[in-house]
């Protein structure tokens, strides 16, 4: 497996406008679908009439909880099926019509006669209603290794705060949309998805059909971060109730407004974190989370799981808790957990050094965990002092005392870091590769590429294996006709694809070397298979001066051409003999103009540790697109619930800041390479990892820029004055 | 007709566009980069838009001390235009911190001094609304007001003025030429915004019909040496004003002269600082005297419970920008 850098495979259809996004089929028919709102918080829909709507030009049908009471019960149509108001803006019926206008004119002419009860909207209205989830996402919920109140009675330094974060909205460039039809009892369903055969599994278990029954294309995504998952689903339902009322394909697109409150979001949080030392080593940490999850679902973010890991310490307790709101629902957001719990995590480190009087990278290499602590494992790698060691270097650390002090301009200058972390995990994957007798690979593996590069990955994985160029492959994703690939989340579809195409591969080539090594009439007749190489589209003998084409051995021996699928499991997590680890040390530079509080990143140096990088090319357009999305979460990103409605406020790109073009720093990205014997291909994900720990950095930076200790995000003008 | 559908008509001249501009339910069309969103966002409807980009409004013409800019001068022509950049770069300055290049190459001088507020409340259909919808009540006041005014304020709006060049065009005392049916009229900048009242909240003191057809400035450029637009904001670029302060001075013999002050983000329209203008005049350039006008800048300032930081900020901003103006020649 090389290290190379290859240009995006499909970079030339998205720049001409050729990759066509599930959102731009236009079926003949096909109708245009807008969502009935809500315009309460909290209550319960009594009555839908329609009769405005339906005498409007173009209106074909609505669809609501009536229509949706035949689907199956479960999580993901129970916002469809029931009468229950949960939140400002919730859809209370689906309308289609011939045009969008049409069907957006009927919507509003649609009136919902709803029962109000009084809503609940902010976290701090119910902190005492705080409840313990059982988990958080794969983690319990709770943990307690040693005895962290006795080792902080004993502490020779305390430092206990409180850290907060706020809800962001995910955001991709591209909302969601679906295209929906049925073919007699099977339906074909173009949609934004993350996860192709989990949206194929919940449509048969809703509409209770066989899955092969059903066709989910998602071929193209601008963009996921994790909303492109469940709470799509049922709006989505929705769409398909009308195309089979109507029988025509039918088309819902979310606005950018609806984007705010309909398909997830990162979580608030309020974190209080106790960190106790004892000679400047960590005898106990405690870190307890407050988090706002909604009325009709549960969802905790992994936040304090983080702390479990990162630091060596005996005594460490972490506890999660949730508070029901009539908001949104939370999801995964990306580096969810671990963006928000470092956060409050690495800006306690760095003010525990300021305390201890020492440098805050210093702190942090006293207090590297040799070992997973938590689950008594080892690390199957880990290379978080190299991160430190490098990124401190290349950053110039070894300056900070002399060069933050200074000030250019109007600007007070700032250095800060922080460390990320994010576990390596897989999940089940097949792949199928097919060698035509032209001598080109088709790769198959449906699994999604959100915009990150996973079409050129696989095909730069098969092509590396057979010795092929890149043009002779040819990838094929986002489609349930396509062996199940993983979902495209948790930084894992490369090290999980990666496996399953090698294993197809493997198979590819012994029966390429078998062909041609027990052909008397090639070169490599009689060859071992272990003396054999792929390269260059021919098997070469590595011993001998002999060698054919692929398409050679394909002509003589198999016409038709060669196929292999390959499949690889699931990461078992109760049998895992080590502990796999992402990890990266964020530097950053800022400048703090103290008299109008305006902050700007100015440098960002990055060294990050992540097994096997496949595509450095790839890897450091990731790494700066993550670190871009938590500068956004450090500075700009706020969503704000008004507090007497619980509507959205400002559901716009005007209002929902995220950094543009003016407000990017210069990025230094460095990628140590790792050897992690313990992991198949030694690839662990990268994705998140940018995106956690900067915002950290930054905070420590303007503390060290003004003075000033900023315990909450956004970091904003007022808290700069 | 559906409220999503409106008529729309390319008035063939001034003169046609000011007789259908008459008509309840008629709009001006220029740049549209307000009144489009707006319209999509289902904040207004129009029943008629009448386009009036193409029409012959875009001159700028310098007579002796006067300088005239037609009303449907775009953004960025008039940043670029080296005449304007000699002798009035306050203008240049603030409508370069306007938006981004796309807006500003389509967005016009007159369409941006009526541009709409930017609160979230005005914005939002669903939520109460004096300047949106007289009587329906103020969302902001006990909600989230971070961008809310310090000072011009009523109970029933607290809502400010987004424009950039409005800020840098009340510290020049431009002056604007209105046109309708019935003629032409002559207004301060400050006369075109008025306050709110109780229950309603009006965006300008426009009649019906009424199009704003000229920016004047008399004299301005006797600012050209001593002028800055400082514009504060959560982001780099392409974000409304938190706190702006347009600063313009003139300076002889080392001694200010006049002094010129409005601020933006602050109020309902430009807010002229006339005490700190004031306590300049007659002054050196010193950091003390530019303390001291900083200091009655916030003079008078009410804030709400979210926006209490401005007042601080305003008088921060203040010095700088005196600073920036004061500081060369």
């Amino acid at each position: 497996m090389k290290n190379r850098t290859i240009a995006r495979y499909e970079g030339t259809l998205k720049v001409t406008g050729q990759a066509r996004y599930e959102g731009e089929m236009m079926p003949e028919g096909l109708l245009h679908a807008a969502l009935v709102e809500s315009p309460i918080a909290c209550g319960e829909l009594q009555s839908l009439d329609a009769s405005r709507a339906a005498a409007l030009p173009g209106f074909a049908t609505l669809v609501s909880h009536e229509d949706a009471a035949s689907l199956k019960p479960s999580a993901a149509t129970a916002l469809i099926r029931e009468k229950a108001i949960h939140f400002h803006g919730q859809p209370v019926a689906l309308v289609a019509a011939t045009t969008l206008s049409e069907a957006r004119e009927a919507a509003k002419a649609t009136q919902a006669s709803i029962a109000a009860r009084t809503a609940l909207t902010q976290m701090d209205q119910a902190l005492d209603q705080a409840y313990e989830p059982a988990m958080v996402g794969r983690f319990p919920a709770a943990t307690r290794r040693g005895d962290s109140a006795k080792a902080l009675s004993e502490a020779g330094l305390v430092v206990r705060r409180r850290y907060t974060t706020t809800v962001n909205n995910h955001h991709p460039m591209e909302p969601h949309a679906v295209v929906c039809w049925w073919e007699g009892n099977k339906a074909v369903v173009h949609t934004c998805t993350q996860a192709i055969f989990a949206t194929r599994a919940i449509i048969a278990h809703a509409f209770e059909m066989p899955p092969v029954d059903i066709r989910v294309l998602s071929r193209y995504l601008g963009g996921g971060f994790g909303c492109k998952g469940q709470l799509w689903w049922p709006w989505m339902f929705w769409a398909m109730l009308a195309s089979r009322k109507t029988n025509r394909p039918v088309r819902l697109e979310l606005s950018r407004a609806q984007m705010f409150t309909l398909v997830g979001r990162r979580q608030e949080t309020a974190q209080d974190l106790a960190l106790g030392f004892v000679d400047g080593r960590l005898t106990a940490i405690e870190h307890d989370v407050v988090a706002q999850t909604s009325t009709h679902a549960e969802f905790s973010d992994s936040t304090a799981v983080y702390t479990r890991f990162l630091y060596a310490c005996p005594n460490v307790t972490t506890r999660h808790s949730l508070v029901r709101t009539n908001e949104p629902q939370p999801v995964p957001m990306r580096a969810p957990g671990t963006a928000p719990g470092t956060f409050a995590l690495e800006s306690a480190m760095d003010e525990a050094a300021e305390l201890l009087g020492v440098d805050p990278l210093e702190l942090r290499l006293d207090n590297f965990a040799d070992h997973d602590q938590e689950n008594g494992r080892p690390w199957s790698s880990n290379s978080l002092r190299e991160c430190y060691r490098v990124g401190a270097e290349r950053f110039g650390w070894a300056e900070r005392r002399a060069r933050s002090a200074a000030k250019d301009g109007r600007w007070k200058i700032g250095f800060g870091m922080a460390t990320t972390l994010y576990p390596a995990i897989r999940q089940a994957c097949r792949a199928r590769v097919a060698l035509r007798a032209d001598g080109s690979l088709l790769v198959q593996c449906g699994t999604q590429d959100m915009g990150s590069g996973t079409y050129t990955a696989l095909g730069q994985i098969a092509a590396d294996a057979l010795g092929l160029p890149m043009d002779k492959i040819t990838v094929e994703l986002g489609d349930t006709e396509l062996p199940d690939g993983p979902f495209s989340g948790g930084s894992q579809v490369t090290a999980s694809i990666f496996p399953a195409v090698e294993a197809a591969t493997a198979k590819l080539r012994a029966s390429l070397a078998g062909l041609a090594t027990t052909d008397a009439t090639s070169s490599l007749g009689g060859k071992p298979p272990e003396d054999l190489e792929f390269a260059d589209g021919m098997i070469r003998s590595r011993s001998g001066n002999a060698g054919e084409r692929l398409t050679d051995v394909l002509a003589r021996a198999a016409a038709d051409g060669l196929e292999a699928d390959g499949e690889s499991p699931a990461t078992d997590h109760q049998q895992l003999a080590a502990t796999g680890m992402g990890y990266g040390a964020i530097f950053v530079e800022i400048g703090v103009d103290a008299a109008l509080g305006e902050i700007r990143v100015r440098r960002v140096c990055g060294a990050f540790a992540a097994g096997r990088i496949l595509n450095p090319l790839l890897a450091k357009s990731q790494y700066i697109g993550g670190l871009i999305g938590g500068i956004g979460m450090a500075l700009h990103e706020q969503t704000v619930t008004d507090a007497a409605t619980g509507s959205i406020l400002g559901k716009s790109f005007t209002d929902y800041l995220i950094p543009v073009h003016a407000d990017m720093p210069a990025f230094d990205i460095a990628m140590i390479d790792e050897d992690d014997p313990h992991l198949p291909g030694g690839v662990k994900g990268i994705g998140m990892l940018g995106t956690a720990g900067i915002q950290a950095a930054i905070a420590n930076a303007v503390y060290d820029a003004i003075g000033k200790r900023i315990r909450k995000l956004p970091i904003r003008i007022e808290d700069c004055l | 007709m559906s409220s999503a559908s409106f008529n729309y008509i390319r008035a063939a001249e001034l003169t046609d566009a000011l007789a259908r501009g008459e008509r309840a339910g008629a709009a001006y069309l220029a740049g549209g980069t307000d009144l489009l969103p707006l319209w999509k966002a289902s904040l207004t409807a129009p029943q008629d838009v009448i386009d009036i980009s193409h029409l012959p409004l875009a001159t700028i013409i310098r007579a002796g001390d006067t300088l005239s800019i037609g009303a449907m001068a775009r953004l960025s022509d008039i940043a670029a235009h080296a005449e304007v950049k000699a002798h009035y770069p306050l203008v240049c300055d603030a409508i370069l911190a306007s938006a981004s290049g796309q807006v500003r190459n389509v967005a016009t001088m007159g369409g941006n001094l009526l541009q709409r507020t930017r609160c979230p409340y005005f914005r939002d259909a669903g939520l109460a609304c004096n300047k949106r919808d007289p009587g329906s009540g103020c969302g902001t006041r006990h909600g989230e007001n971070r961008h809310a005014v310090l000072f011009g304020g009523s109970p029933g709006c607290v809502a400010t003025h987004p424009s950039d060049l409005a800020v840098a065009l009340a510290a020049l005392d431009a002056r604007i030429v209105v046109s309708s049916d019935s003629g032409e009229r002559e207004l301060a900048l400050s006369e075109l915004y008025p306050l709110p009242g109780e229950t309603t909240a009006p965006d300008s003191s426009l009649r019906p019909g009424e199009m704003i057809t000229a920016i004047r400035m008399l004299n301005a450029a006797r600012f050209s040496n001593h002028a800055t637009y400082l514009k504060i904001r959560d982001r780099a670029s392409f974000e409304f004003a938190v706190v702006s302060v347009a600063a313009a001075l003139r300076i002889e013999d080392s001694v200010i002269a006049e002094a010129r002050l409005a601020a933006g983000g602050v109020a309902p329209l430009p807010w002229r600082l006339e005490k700190s203008e004031a306590a300049l005049i007659g002054r050196a350039p010193t950091e003390h005297a530019f303390a001291e006008a900083g200091a009655l800048a916030i003079e008078g300032a009410r804030p709400l419970e979210g926006n209490a930081f401005k007042i601080p900020l305003l008088r921060n901003a203040v010095i700088r920008a005196l600073q920036t103006a004061g500081g060369h020649s």
